[in-house]
């Protein structure tokens, strides 16, 4: 059974959280008296609500026998069984990782649980459990509305099993599969097989082999030869049970000449413990594909003394395999306790192009390494990559990224631009780009800045009338309006919002 | 971690620390610090490319080599110091051939008044109490081996002070030459540089070749401008071909010192240079200006980390790089603004130019930033030469690879036009000239 909060707890400030030792409730009245103070110092999570359902979660740890038996509860074949056993073996001989610049306690994965699935088993939308109908409402996700309006299909993620897909039907006419990984796995398995750790291998990085190993669901995407997709894709996941870790896979695959635009937003309830959230993606584009990749991520940061929030590790590759494809990247991270996430391209086919827009905000103890991988191989490849950083508080933002250009990546083109920006005294910013170049034809640019809002910028827009915070938001929006410009209009509002939801009290 | 392999690099090493007996070696401290930096280098061993600060240069094969202690019979070796005598620095001047000091070649009569300049191995003979700061240092990080071995078996070195208001006109000239010797040897210099507040140097580190040899040289420096002391350093480093050459240079800059560093890196099959500069005080400021000019197989690796500490402090930072045939060029340039460094003003820029389809550039700059009020910069292309540039210069009758070597030659030299001293500025390019590939 989950903890639950009262009802009106996602509407009180972090400071509360802060405070707590044992008894929640206690703390919170006290404080909700002093809510004046409280609404100044801190910021709001709004999604920091808890789900009170019922869960049927795998007890805590990590061994062969978890991974049979989840793999066992998701009734999977054999070959994903024995996939999954080959990656926990490789997983057990990697040392965990230490080169990003971001400090963390050591992650006790015996303490984690790796399945927990709502207990009535949801068979279409009609049928969920309407608190989980709830619980995206308040997240601002009303599946039937939200896919109406919007004629967006969703596939929402609730912990780890996927609880409804919309929009089913119209994309089986184009030809495009939208579903989750473990639907996939038991109804197109020889496509997942084919794809599915192709782009991203097994033993591929520590967080990457451990995702292998116990993923539970995410969403599988094939859009067939030349089919533009009618509709723009897009998930929601949402961590909800305490002490599981969200694993998911997701898989994309665009044949030749077709078209997809996906988008996915992350949040997460207010919990004091740190969760973890090892997600893989991997994206496969054929001959003259594109896929454009949307990210809002906003799971829950932890309080303002770096008390609980997700550590968010993924690994997001995108693989232009086929002559002229497009991969696009586009994140907005303003969630989580620790982000270590480098969504890359590998541009194999010739002409092909990646793109990577970035923006990263970090408030309090965030902590938050993100970057991208641009690698050159074809001929004519080009890659442009466009990252803001925004620190506040006390957190540490870090953009690092990789270009490299391959010795036969003739006339190959790079051009990345990072800028930072600093609010307080006590954040930090930093930029570690890497260039490697073999090919004498290629060129390569970086262009990097840090600095701060103006007192100039600050003065102006107050002199015209407009409030500290309004004004800040103003210029924060203006920094990243070359990043929102990618979003699809419907997450370039939320994007807006949220870095302003974010920021607060981040002045003054 | 993996256990560090006692490669015969590592096993040659400890037996010529074992052979030798260096000046100095009866003042406690010292030995003891050379003797605690010498475990530390036996323990650890040499890195490989899985340590960041040498993900671009592999020592695999130096570690499968074997150098010769210091040469016994550099007193004799017939050198001429003159083939390396620089236009119009005539001033005060040490010698060391395979880091050993030679007072027959070097000029320390008449110094000008406030320069106190002094071989290492001399200066460990009167009162070593002013040294023991600098060499007792301890070199902890896991990069830092070759710091570690000079620290371990270094005997010589310059010995520089500056006082207090002097302002010393006359450039000083170190010179350090390698001489082919019988074997291939391992040398080490240690030098320690102060500049008393408000005084004034300028400092030619010179590296050059007596001949072909394959040695290993090493060098440690620690230079410490005082309030208000200001410094012009300019390095040219134009060893033997098939040497080695591994720099440490440690920069101290107080309240209002100010420093301009020049290095030009042209020979050498294996360079690394990591140059780490402090802005310790309020309103200090460094430039550094270089060119790396590379072809065959070399392989030079900068690695310069700026650090403002200080409020109101300056760097500025201009790096060229050209890398032609097999070579390959890395440059690490690092900026970090300490936590209420405000006022901080950094730029670096590093722009390289890649030659040839076998030869490879690596470049990082980094910025890493704890402090709000700065204004921080960096900018790093590899790319090549202008194509219509090149057809403009064709097009009047320059054959292609004059056209090619005038351009390259133009983005390198601007590197050095704030240098003053026009001889010296002419010098450097014209040497950048000879080296250039197909000039």
């Amino acid at each position: 059974m989950t903890r639950s909060h009262p009802a009106t707890a996602f509407d009180d400030t972090k400071t509360i959280m802060t405070t707590e030792t044992t008894d929640r409730s206690d703390t919170s009245a006290t404080l909700r008296d002093n809510a004046e103070v409280a609404a100044a110092l801190g910021r709001r999570y709004e999604a920091g609500f808890v789900t009170d359902i019922e869960t049927d979660s795998l007890p805590p740890g990590l061994s062969e026998d978890i991974i049979r038996q989840l793999s066992a509860l998701k009734q999977e074949p054999e070959w994903m069984t024995e996939w999954r056993l080959q990656a926990y073996r490789h997983w057990l001989t990697m040392p965990t990782p230490d080169w990003a610049k971001l400090s963390l306690s050591p992650i006790d994965y015996q303490a984690i649980s790796y399945y927990a699935a709502p207990k009535q088993g949801p068979k279409s939308l009609d049928e969920v459990d309407p608190k989980l109908l709830e619980t995206y409402e308040k997240l601002g996700v009303p599946l039937h509305e939200r896919a109406k309006l919007a004629g967006v299909a969703v596939d929402a993620v609730f912990d780890s099993v996927s609880v409804g897909t919309t929009f089913r039907k119209e994309l089986a006419e184009a030809g495009v599969i939208f579903c989750s990984m473990s639907e996939a796995i038991r109804e197109h398995g020889e496509l997942v097989k084919q794809y599915l750790g192709s782009v991203v291998p097994t033993g591929d990085n520590y967080f990457a082999a451990l995702n292998s190993a116990v993923f539970s669901d995410g969403s599988f995407v094939f859009i067939p030869k030349g089919v533009r997709c009618p509709m723009e894709l897009s998930t929601y996941f949402r961590i909800n049970a305490i002490n599981t870790g969200q694993f998911e896979r997701t898989l994309i695959v665009a044949e030749e000449g077709a078209y997809v635009s996906y988008l996915e937003g992350c949040t997460a309830p207010m919990r004091d413990e740190n969760q973890l959230h090892a997600a893989v993606v991997e994206l496969v584009a054929l001959e003259k594909a594109q896929i454009k990749y949307s990210t809002v991520q906003n799971w829950y940061p932890g309080d303002e003394n770096g008390v609980g929030g997700i550590y968010n590790f993924v690994t997001k590759r995108g693989d232009c395999r086929g002559d002229d494809s497009k991969i696009s990247w586009t994140q907005v991270e303003t969630g989580s306790a620790i982000t270590w996430k480098y969504p890359s391209c590998v541009l194999r086919g010739d002409r092909s192009v990646g793109e990577f827009y970035s923006v990263a905000l970090t408030h309090h103890r965030q902590q938050a390494d993100t970057g991208t991988k641009m690698i050159h191989i074809g001929k004519g490849t080009k890659s442009k990559i466009v990252s803001k950083g925004i620190s506040a508080g006390r957190s540490n933002n870090s953009y690092r990224g990789l270009v490299k250009v391959e010795k036969g990546a003739e006339g190959a083109r790079n051009y990345t631009q990072c800028d930072s920006l600093l609010i307080g005294k006590k954040c930090g910013a930093h930029t570690f780009p890497y260039m490697e170049v073999k090919n004498p034809t290629a060129i390569v640019e970086h262009e990097a800045t840090t600095s701060k809002i103006s007192d100039d910028q600050l003065f102006y827009c107050r002199s015209r009338g407009i409030g500290e915070e309004d004004a800040v938001s103003m210029i924060v929006d203006g920094f990243c309006k070359q990043v929102f410009r990618e979003l699809p209009m419907e997450f370039a509002v939320e994007a807006k919002k949220l870095l302003e939801v974010s920021l607060e009290g981040a002045v003054g | 971690m993996s256990e560090p392999q006692r490669t015969p690099f590592v096993d040659s090493l400890l037996e010529a620390a074992a052979q030798t007996s260096l000046p100095g070696s009866t003042i406690g401290w010292l030995d003891a610090a050379r003797r605690e930096n010498l475990e530390a280098f036996a323990a650890a061993g040499l890195p490989d490319t899985r340590m960041e600060a040498w993900k671009y240069t592999a020592l695999r094969a130096l570690g499968q080599r074997r150098f010769a202690p210091g040469d016994a019979q550099a007193a004799m070796r017939d050198v001429d110091a003159s083939a390396f005598a620089l236009p119009g620095i005539d001033g005060p001047a040490l010698v060391f051939v395979n880091g050993v000091f030679r007072a027959d070649l070097s000029r320390t009569e008449a110094l000008p008044a406030g320069l106190s300049l002094l071989p290492l191995s001399q200066a460990l003979q009167g009162d070593a109490e002013p040294l023991r700061f600098a060499l007792s240092r301890h070199y902890r990080e896991g990069g830092d081996v070759f710091a570690r071995l000079n620290a371990a078996l270094a005997g010589d070195g310059v010995v520089l002070r500056v006082a207090a208001g002097a302002k010393i006109a006359e450039p000083v000239h170190l010179l350090m030459i390698g001489a082919p010797a019988e074997d291939a040897l391992a040398w080490h210099v240690r030098h320690v540089i102060e500049l008393g507040e408000g005084a004034e140097l300028s400092l030619i580190e010179h590296h050059a070749s007596g001949g072909d040899q394959q040695h290993l040289g090493t060098q440690v420096a620690d230079v410490v401008l005082r309030e208000g002391a200001k410094l012009r350093h300019v390095t040219l480093q134009d060893i033997a071909a098939s040497s080695t050459l591994v720099r440490h240079n440690q920069l101290q800059l107080d309240a209002r010192a100010q420093a301009s560093l020049y290095v030009l890196e042209l020979g050498g099959a294996l360079v690394r240079h990591d140059l780490h500069a402090t802005l310790v005080g309020d309103e200090s400021r460094l430039d550094t200006h270089g060119v790396f000019v590379l072809n065959g197989r070399q392989h030079v690796d900068t690695q310069m980390a700026i650090r403002h500490q200080g409020l109101n402090t300056a760097s500025h930072s201009v790096w060229r790089g050209v890398a032609d045939q097999r070579s390959r060029g890395v440059f690490r340039g690092a900026i970090v603004v300490a936590q209420g460094a405000d006022g901080s003003d950094a730029s670096l820029s590093s722009k390289n130019l890649l030659l040839s389809g076998q030869a490879e550039i690596d470049t990082k700059p980094e910025l890493e930033i704890y402090a709000d009020e700065v204004k921080a910069a960096h900018g790093a292309t590899v790319g090549q030469l202008d194509e219509r540039s090149l057809f403009y210069l064709r097009s009047r009758g320059i054959p292609l690879t004059e056209a090619r070597a005038m351009l390259t030659a133009a983005f390198c030299r601007a590197v050095f036009e704030s240098l003053p001293d026009e001889r010296l500025r002419e010098h450097l390019n014209h040497q950048l000239m000879a080296h250039l590939p197909s000039a």
